[in-house]
């Protein structure tokens, strides 16, 4: 339910951003006569890309539907609890659409001051009902994503079968857990700061608004402090897949376990600390900005330990070139592009050229649209076999890798150029001189779109063929638990708890 | 098919239930029907938004009611709680009362942020607001020691009382329960009506400056943390009165405790922060 | 020519039912070529960016930062493209470790793999030299950043304040100044007429002297904005309430165009920064011609002001 709800949230944010790539693809205004309501695609399609479809699916889809198969569970500890995380968000992101429908700033509809909602745009600029409808959902998003931390980690802490101890647990069960207390800590944060704004607008407090006191900054601050920690949310669940499905077509076990569980836990820390890199313009003191670069630099070791343990898992392997394995080996070049552009922002000098300009947007969607959509399209095809029992053809899976992967490219790279030459963010126009790598990027995404025709029409064979799925279709290296079961597996799963015998590590 | 396994495990594998769709329902609806009175918006010529809100409500109420009348009843009445998932429920509580405390950490941010750099230049107009001192400059602040201080005293006892009253449960004494209950409860009470008392003759309110801003909404939501604690410690007097509880399982007792410690800790930062710190008694400390 | 080499990738997309592994690895040669080409050009970026980059402004196909004029935008630009050499080698060396791994341990030519899941050594060198290139890293960082910061005595000050949508510039009364005036953005049809970029070109020009300290102080009057001349190196929210400070100092006269940075609403796309570097006497006439002309103007701003 999670994996549809997402694809079709996909649709939408997809299809919102594709909107954005016509109006960019040349300069002037095309389709958009009134340049806000630009500002509103951009907005609702982070948006939903952030808490309606990567969040869902690596969280809700793979993380409740695998974490307990992994560790020999039954179910999650609180079934009920996580019916309802489910259907609060079907209740958020009917909100948020409505939001699109509403008005927002005077004379037209919709919340367009980005997914970031900094006052005082978010509280002056947008008298109409557009951002309260926008603040309760992420209120309801958030409560559902507070009920599924809470699951999460009971689950993980209480219902590991016999002999599964905390340092044999499948990845995938480690990277639930690190992201699960990122949601538990930092979301209440986030619903506070919301929650400021609801009353700025609604009450007339003065949170925010300086002429009474208040503070725009204490908003970032706030925010940041959340929205940091959530990009971790949306990528540690995806090295969780990506560690499963290497060690699995290597036939290898994983290199280097307990460095990479612990890596995540480390990048979950330090997460925290390391908020205000999204502020070196906002006129920080100098001390604060020099503790922010050093504090985030920090994480690019964790992270390198990673993507080099993936490496050595490989190395020695028998490889299998499966469409879920090139996914996955794609992520790792993509994501560690995507991550290295970060450390170029990680240091607020050069911040200060680089700071909302369009390279920061290919940073970003280096790390998400290749990073984190590419995990969950690769934990799609290793897992559909197993959830649906039925196949999706390799060459098809391996097919749309490709067209996803060059047009994924030339969709996010020419982005770093426009960014270093210094094209602003949530432009819906720009200057002649940044034409040529906006059509670049905007054929890019017309490609990368194409990929999800091919995706469709393989959901659709696998449904149409008879074939059936076998309980383990990837031979040997597949070891964790969910594998021994049927696919689909039964509607309550180990009845009687497996034993884990042992170390594999 | 799961009836035709023996079940080999101690997990509860709960029955389908209608409240999580419920819940979700309401809640969307709870959420237009504010935002429709918030904003004054109509169907037709009506002004709905109350109604919405007021349906909503009820139904994030009763589905609430309805839910926790279900755990209750598998707990008492069908033994599906054996001890790993009161273990979960642990865990659970555990969970949600340090989300609980990273929400009451954004108030303290918003409190600290402008208490602490009321007196930053740079942030001009701030500064010409507050004088450059906190308290704000023309905001006549509460004194903490006085229905502050009592108020203090009230949930620090409510505090013993309670323990008293676990420690009651635990030895079996329903008497003792049962009096430390009404007894938490009247405190807590107590306490809610003198924080009423006190918001209505604040001389300064909640719109309009940064100091009414930060003191309502972090004693606000700390209030409204009283009253669902009470409640819910009033839900465990009827329980106890029906004669649920055992010394050995009575996690609805221990959880309202648990809670009820939280608001009482929650408070004391409060207290010491935004009453006696942020008070002209504090502003001695830092004075620009 | 990304573009070009993602369709020659497609081109090359053997038959579907074709050989898998053959398939995968004529596919993945196709990519290699693409994603060589494209690290060869972040690589080379640094010394062709002369030829590339606009002075003041973008220029088509541009790659990398815009030419530095001033002293901590050109440390800037070194870093950068110091850093970009860094971060392209990173990725080449993971690509590259990728490329081997998959040519030297697929199913055929490793049937059967190897059991080992340690090296002591190997990971302590992986999380050590991160560690180390990132001090390194670090060194330059922090005294570009204290460059920027840290204020150095200015000559002139002038304030910048961000309306929704446009920027106004006020000329403090100490130093020859005493005036404020309004900067729009020029239509199209204005610029090409006045032969300046669209969307780049405005009425009324921030007007500076060459060779002096100037310190911008940055505000905003009704929401966030955000003064960024990336020639300059500098970027500086403006924050209703908040007074931020930047620097600059450059000997290059010319025109220096920059855009608001930070989503202000409708449109935040329209309302550029362009700043007129010229000589000291040069700026001397036009202050008292300046003075003259936004007088008036500032008057009616009085009044407008007083009448909210
Ligand atoms: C999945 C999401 C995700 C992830 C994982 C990351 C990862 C990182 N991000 Fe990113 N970031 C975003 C999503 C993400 N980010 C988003 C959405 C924004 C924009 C928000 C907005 O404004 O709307 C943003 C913006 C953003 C900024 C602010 C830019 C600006 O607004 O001006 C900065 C600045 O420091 C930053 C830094 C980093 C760093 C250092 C990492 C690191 O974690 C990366 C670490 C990884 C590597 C470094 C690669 C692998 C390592 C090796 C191979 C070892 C060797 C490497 C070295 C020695 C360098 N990010
Ligand atoms: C996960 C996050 C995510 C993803 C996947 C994407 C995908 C895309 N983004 Fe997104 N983008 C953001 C997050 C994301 N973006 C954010 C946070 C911002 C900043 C917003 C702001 O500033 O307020 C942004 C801003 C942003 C901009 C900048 C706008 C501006 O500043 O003016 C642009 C411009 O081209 C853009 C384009 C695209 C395109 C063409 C895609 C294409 O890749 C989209 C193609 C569609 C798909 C690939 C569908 C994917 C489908 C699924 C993922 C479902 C699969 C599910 C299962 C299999 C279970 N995005
Ligand atoms: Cu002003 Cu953007
Ligand atoms: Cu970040």
């Amino acid at each position: 339910m999670y994996l549809i709800f997402a694809i079709t949230a996909g649709l939408v944010g997809g299809f919102l951003s594709i909107a954005m790539r016509l109006e960019l693809q040349e300069p002037g205004l095309q389709y958009f006569t009134n340049p806000q309501t630009y500002n509103v695609f951009v907005t609702g399609h982070g948006l939903i890309m952030v808490f309606f479809v990567v969040m869902p699916a690596v969280i809700g889809g793979y993380g409740n539907w695998f974490v307990p198969l992994m560790i020999g569970a039954p179910d999650m500890a609180f079934p009920r609890m996580n019916n309802i995380s489910f259907w609060l968000l079907p209740a958020a992101l009917g909100l948020l659409l409505i939001s699109l429908f509403v008005e927002g700033a005077p004379g037209s509809n919709g919340f367009g001051g980005g997914w970031t909602v900094y006052p005082p745009l978010s509280t002056m600029g947008h008298p109409g009902p557009a951002l309260d409808f926008g603040i309760l959902s992420l209120h309801l998003a958030g409560a559902s994503s507070i009920l599924g931390a809470i699951n999460f980690i009971t689950t993980i802490l209480n219902m590991r079968a016999p002999g599964m101890t905390m340092h044999k647990m499948p990845l995938l069960a480690w990277a639930l857990l690190v992201t699960a207390f990122l949601l538990l800590l930092s979301l209440p944060v986030l619903a506070g700061a919301i929650t400021m704004l609801l009353t700025d607008r609604n009450f007339g407090t003065a949170f925010f608004d300086p002429a009474n006191g208040g503070d725009p900054i204490l908003y970032q601050h706030l925010f940041w402090f959340f929205g940091h920690p959530e990009v971790y949310i949306m990528i540690l669940p995806g090295f969780g897949i990506v560690s499963h499905i290497i060690s699995t077509f290597s036939k290898k076990p994983i290199f280097g376990y307990l460095g990479m569980a612990y890596a995540m836990v480390a990048i979950g820390a330090v997460g925290f600390i390391v908020w205000a890199h999204h502020m070196y313009t906002a006129g920080l003191a100098l001390n604060t900005q020099r503790y922010f670069v050093f504090a985030t630099m920090v994480i690019a070791v964790p992270t390198g330990v990673k993507i080099f343990s993936w490496i050595a898992t490989m190395w020695g392997g028998s490889l299998r070139f499966t469409a879920a394995m090139q996914w996955a080996i794609g992520f790792i070049f993509l994501f560690t592009v995507g991550g290295v552009t970060g450390v170029v922002l990680s240091n607020a000098g050069l911040d200060r050229n680089l700071h909302n300009t369009y390279y920061v947007v290919a940073h970003f969607h280096y790390v998400l649209s290749l990073g984190a959509v590419f995990s969950i399209f690769a934990g799609f095809y290793y897992w559909f076999p197993k959830m649906s029992g039925r196949i999706i053809p390799e060459s098809i899976g391996i097919l749309h890798f490709w067209i996803s992967f060059i047009g994924a490219n030339v969709l996010f790279f020419p982005m770093h150029f426009t960014g270093l030459s210094g094209m602003p963010r949530h432009y819906v126009d720009y200057p002649d001189a940044f034409a040529g790598w906006n059509r670049i990027s905007s054929y890019g995404s017309y490609i990368f779109a194409a990929g999800l025709l091919v995706f469709f029409y393989g959901i659709l064979r696998a449904y149409l063929s008879p074939v059936r799925a076998a309980d383990n279709p990837w031979g040997v290296g597949a070891t964790t638990l969910e594998w021994t079961l049927t696919s689909p597996p039964p509607h309550h799963q180990f009845e009687t708890l497996p034993r884990i015998a042992g170390g594999s590590h | 098919m799961a009836d035709a396994h023996a079940r080999n495990h101690d997990y509860h594998i709960v029955d389908p239930s209608p409240w999580p769709f419920v819940g979700s329902v309401s809640a969307f609806i709870f959420a237009v029907g504010a935002i429709m009175t918030m904003k004054g918006l109509h169907i037709g010529t009506l002004k709905a938004g109350p109604i919405v809100f007021g349906l909503g409500l009820l139904g994030v109420l009763y589905t609430m009611m309805s839910w926790w009348s279900d755990v209750i009843n598998e707990a008492q009445n069908r033994g599906n709680h054996t001890r790993i998932v009161q273990m979960h429920h642990r865990y659970g509580m555990i969970m949600f009362i340090a989300s609980e405390v990273m929400f009451f950490v954004a108030w303290f941010w918003a409190f600290f942020d402008s208490s602490i750099y009321a007196g930053e230049e740079k942030a001009f107009l701030r500064y010409e607001f507050t004088g450059g001192h906190w308290p704000p400059h023309g905001i006549e602040v509460l004194d903490p020691w006085h229905l502050p201080l009592l108020n203090t005293l009230l949930l620090l006892t409510s505090s013993t009382t309670v323990t008293w009253a676990h420690h009651a449960l635990l030895h079996n004494d329903r008497q003792g329960l049962k009096q430390g209950l009404w007894l938490t409860i009247i405190l807590a009470v107590c306490f809610t009506g003198v924080q009423a008392y006190e918001y209505t003759h604040a001389e300064f309110s909640f719109a309009g400056n940064i100091y009414g801003a930060t003191f309502f909404m972090a004693t606000g939501f700390h209030g409204f943390h009283v009253i669902v604690g009470t409640i819910f410690l009033a839900v465990c007097l009827m329980r106890a009165t029906r004669g649920d509880f055992t010394p050995k399982q009575h996690l609805g007792f221990e959880f309202a405790a648990w809670y009820w410690h939280f608001v009482d800790v929650v408070w004391m930062f409060l207290f010491v922060s935004i009453y006696l710190w942020g008070s002209h008694w504090g502003s001695i400390v830092h004075n620009h | 020519m990304i573009a070009a080499l993602g369709l020659l990738g497609m081109r090359r997309l053997p038959r579907l039912d074709g050989d898998l592994s053959i398939m995968t690895r004529s596919i993945i040669g196709a990519a290699l070529s693409k994603f060589g080409a494209a690290l060869a050009v972040l690589f080379t970026v640094g010394f062709a960016s002369a030829a590339l980059a606009g002075t003041g402004q973008p220029s088509p196909w541009q790659m990398n930062m815009q030419v530095p004029v001033t002293e901590s935008a050109e440390f800037l630009g070194a870093m950068h493209n110091g850093v970009n050499i860094v971060i392209a080698l990173i990725s080449a060396f993971v690509l590259l470790l990728l490329i081997i791994v998959v040519v030297r341990f697929n199913e055929k030519a490793n049937p059967v793999p190897s059991k080992t899941t340690h090296h002591t050594g190997l990971e302590i060198a992986w999380t050590l030299i991160p560690a180390l290139i990132l001090v390194g890293i670090a060194i330059p960082s922090f005294r570009l950043l204290t460059m920027q910061v840290q204020l150095p005595k200015a000559d002139i000050t002038v304030k910048a304040v961000g309306h929704q949508w446009y920027w106004s510039y006020e000329y403090p009364e100490d130093q020859g100044g005493g005036f404020t005036f309004d900067s729009y953005m020029l239509s199209r049809e204005d610029a090409a007429k006045a032969n300046q970029p669209a969307l780049l070109a405005v009425d009324n020009e921030l007007v500076l002297p060459a060779g002096k300290t100037v310190v911008v102080q940055v505000v905003g009057a009704d929401v966030i904005h955000n003064f960024a001349v990336p020639s300059f190196g500098i970027r500086m929210d403006a924050v209703p309430g908040r007074l931020n400070q930047t620097w600059f100092k450059t000997d290059r006269e010319g025109m220096y165009y920059g855009q608001c940075s930070r989503l202000c609403g409708a449109n935040h796309a329209y309302m550029p920064i362009a700043v007129r570097i010229v000589s000291p006497d040069a700026y001397a006439s036009w202050l008292t011609e300046a003075k003259k002309k936004f007088a008036s103007l500032d008057q009616q701003n009085l009044a407008i002001a007083s009448n909210e």
